[in-house]
């Protein structure tokens, strides 16, 4: 009832900022957001229909039993603010870095989030009894989403010095360093994993692959929900801003936008809605990187639409691959969902690396 | 008015200017000259507060430009960079309404943006994709940008604005400019066109290695012996103004 509750909190919100921005929208915009929002009920009836029937085995089509649909209503509601975290990210990252192949996983924030957080477990286990009330708080009340955020903002600094060659950011050299990065971050979890007791190391291969947990903790969600209505909102506040952040830097100062306050408030926006979507589902590869090329593709370049809709398209990405990946037995069980989004986010991230520069050179985001 | 008070500028150890003690009323169009990489892009940058003088002191009507938060800076002076940005996705009237950024809540922002387009015979391209536009097409939208972010009264820093127009464009720009500033707008402008320069600016400001060389009256500064010193060619000054003369 809580998480129903905390839901219903979320979708408001949404709804009354996206209102306020729906002035400054055009008819193209509003259309696109219309068939957006079908598109997550859509993903929304499909996740609830289709499941694997635990009794008798198989593929289950149809309204399931209320026990079931329990299950199936916590798996959307994962999968809903996770995704929509994860658009909302990559959206951020894409603006503010001015590249299209910019998402939380490609540069390595979700591998940062997933690092902080395990490190701080293992604090945590380590020091047993003598852990302080501040670590106990930071670490189990917001269910590992602050030493996560810490971790991915760790990681986005880290990538972004790594990124500047002559001293101007280089897209596919960030991509790079993130990608090296992120893989060091995965050995550094595989490393504390292996230190902590085999109790509470968890499901460590599973982790790695995501997962959209039936039951997830409602702490995790509820904290997911805070970060991610937040977040929207600063970003609405911010779309404008990020219309004119597209220029160059100089050109960016002179109409008036303050680029330091915006690179700060919404990179730690994206590196919280990293951390939050990694602590609900684990590290779910290219949706935060597809969600804002289906937006781009639907409503154009401007912010004002654009962060609605990431978000959205973030969130039915991440609920349809869920149901469809229940279709899918590879004979030890369903598919993993980030086996899915990568299959079906890998090729579009070679497409845009292929066709992303424009005549000058430069990258269009 | 304008004043700038011994102002000096280093990139690391590099000199990019040296001293520039100079001043210019309002209503005035003043070009800045001067050889590649003599320090003109570095002096507009200053004039338009995007970066601090090393040393010395610059001021708008008072006001110390690089001070001021962005969004108010931004209704003091407009700005057009050299290589502007060209890779955005946004159509060409959605990439000309960013210049009304810092005054969005002002309800005249559509009749400015409307204006700017028309000045700049933008109406026909105006739901084109910017980046699907032509060099030139491109260079008339960052000026319609800068055209409709610009006060009456305020300062236009323009960095080669007209580099990439054929003959009807530049004097298209060029008058839209000049009324700007003939309404109150003080005009900085880098140039390479020394003719041009000589036919429409009121003053000129030579630089040569980041320090001022001459300063004043296109005639009293673009004198053919000057020039011929410094880029080693010949220029005439007949009726026609100052031409470049070719021998081959």
């Amino acid at each position: 009832m809580t998480s129903m509750t905390n839901m219903t909190t979320m979708t408001t919100m949404t709804t009354m900022t996206t209102m306020t921005t729906m002035t400054s929208m055009s008819k193209r915009s509003i259309i696109g957001i219309a068939l957006l929002v079908a598109l997550v009920l859509a993903a929304v009836i499909a996740r609830l229909l289709i499941g694997r029937d635990p009794i008798a085995g198989g593929i289950n089509f149809g309204w399931p039993v209320a026990e079931i649909l329990v299950l199936r209503f916590g798996a959307v509601q994962s999968a809903l603010v996770a995704g929509a975290s994860l658009g909302l990210s990559g959206l951020l990252l894409q603006a503010l870095l001015r590249n299209p192949l910019a998402s939380p996983f490609i540069l390595g924030l979700s591998a940062g989030a997933g690092l902080g957080a395990t490190a701080a477990l293992w604090i945590l286990t380590a020091s047993g009894a003598a852990a302080a009330p501040w670590m106990l708080i930071a670490v189990r009340g917001a269910d590992g989403v602050i030493p996560g955020t810490i971790g991915s903002l760790g990681v986005l600094i880290l990538v972004y010095a790594l990124g500047r060659r002559g001293g101007r950011l280089d897209p596919l050299t960030l991509v790079l360093a993130g990608t090296v990065v992120a893989t060091l971050c995965g050995a550094c979890i595989l490393l504390v994993q292996s230190l902590m007791p085999p109790a509470s190391r968890g499901d460590s291969w599973m982790w790695f692959m995501g997962q959209v947990p039936e039951m997830p903790s409602r702490g995790t969600l509820f904290t997911a929900i805070m970060v991610l209505s937040i977040a929207f909102a600063a970003s609405v506040r911010s779309a404008a801003a990020l219309d004119v952040a597209s220029t160059s830097d100089d050109e960016a100062e002179s109409l008036g936008v303050s680029l330091r306050t915006l690179r700060v408030m919404l990179f730690v926006c994206a590196g919280t809605l990293a951390s939050a979507s990694v602590a609900l589902c684990g590290p779910i590869a290219f949706v935060g990187f597809v969600a804002p090329h289906i937006a781009r593709v639907v409503l154009g370049a401007r912010h004002t639409a654009l962060v609605p809709a990431s978000l959205l398209a973030g969130a039915a990405v991440l609920v349809w691959a869920d149901a469809i990946r229940q279709s899918i037995d590879i004979g030890a069980g369903r598919l993993p969902i980030g086996v899915l989004t990568a299959l079906i986010g890998g090729p579009i991230f070679l497409i845009v690396l292929r066709s992303g520069r424009s005549r000058s050179g430069e990258w269009r985001c | 008015m304008l004043t700038l008070d011994s102002v000096s500028f280093q990139y690391g150890h590099r000199h990019a200017l040296r001293a520039i003690t100079a001043s210019s009323d309002a209503q005035k169009v003043v070009a800045l000259v001067g050889r590649n990489g003599s320090g003109k892009s570095t002096l507009l940058r200053l004039i338009a507060g995007l970066a601090v003088p090393t040393s010395g002191s610059l001021r708008w009507r008072g006001s110390v430009l690089s001070a001021l938060a962005p969004a108010r800076r931004a209704l003091e002076v407009a700005y057009v960079a050299q290589r502007p940005s060209l890779s955005i996705d946004l159509m060409a009237r959605e990439m000309i309404s960013l210049g009304r950024f810092a005054s969005r809540s002002r309800l005249d922002g559509a009749v400015r943006i409307d204006r700017a387009i028309e000045q700049m015979g933008l109406e026909g391209l105006r739901d084109r994709a910017f980046h699907e536009l032509s060099a030139g097409e491109q260079q008339r939208c960052v000026v319609a940008r800068a055209l409709a972010q610009h006060e009456t009264n305020g300062l236009l820093a323009l960095d080669e604005p007209f580099s990439n127009l054929d003959p009807g464009e530049l004097v298209r720009v060029f008058t839209v400019i000049r009324q700007r500033a003939k309404e109150g707008a003080l005009v900085v402008i880098a140039l390479h066109d020394l003719s041009f320069v000589d036919q429409v600016a009121d003053t000129v400001w030579w630089l040569e290695h980041g320090s001022a060389l001459a300063m004043g009256a296109p005639s009293d500064v673009l004198t053919t012996a000057r020039l011929k010193e410094i880029f080693k060619c010949d220029f005439v000054r007949g009726p026609q103004g100052l031409t470049i003369e070719i021998r081959l």
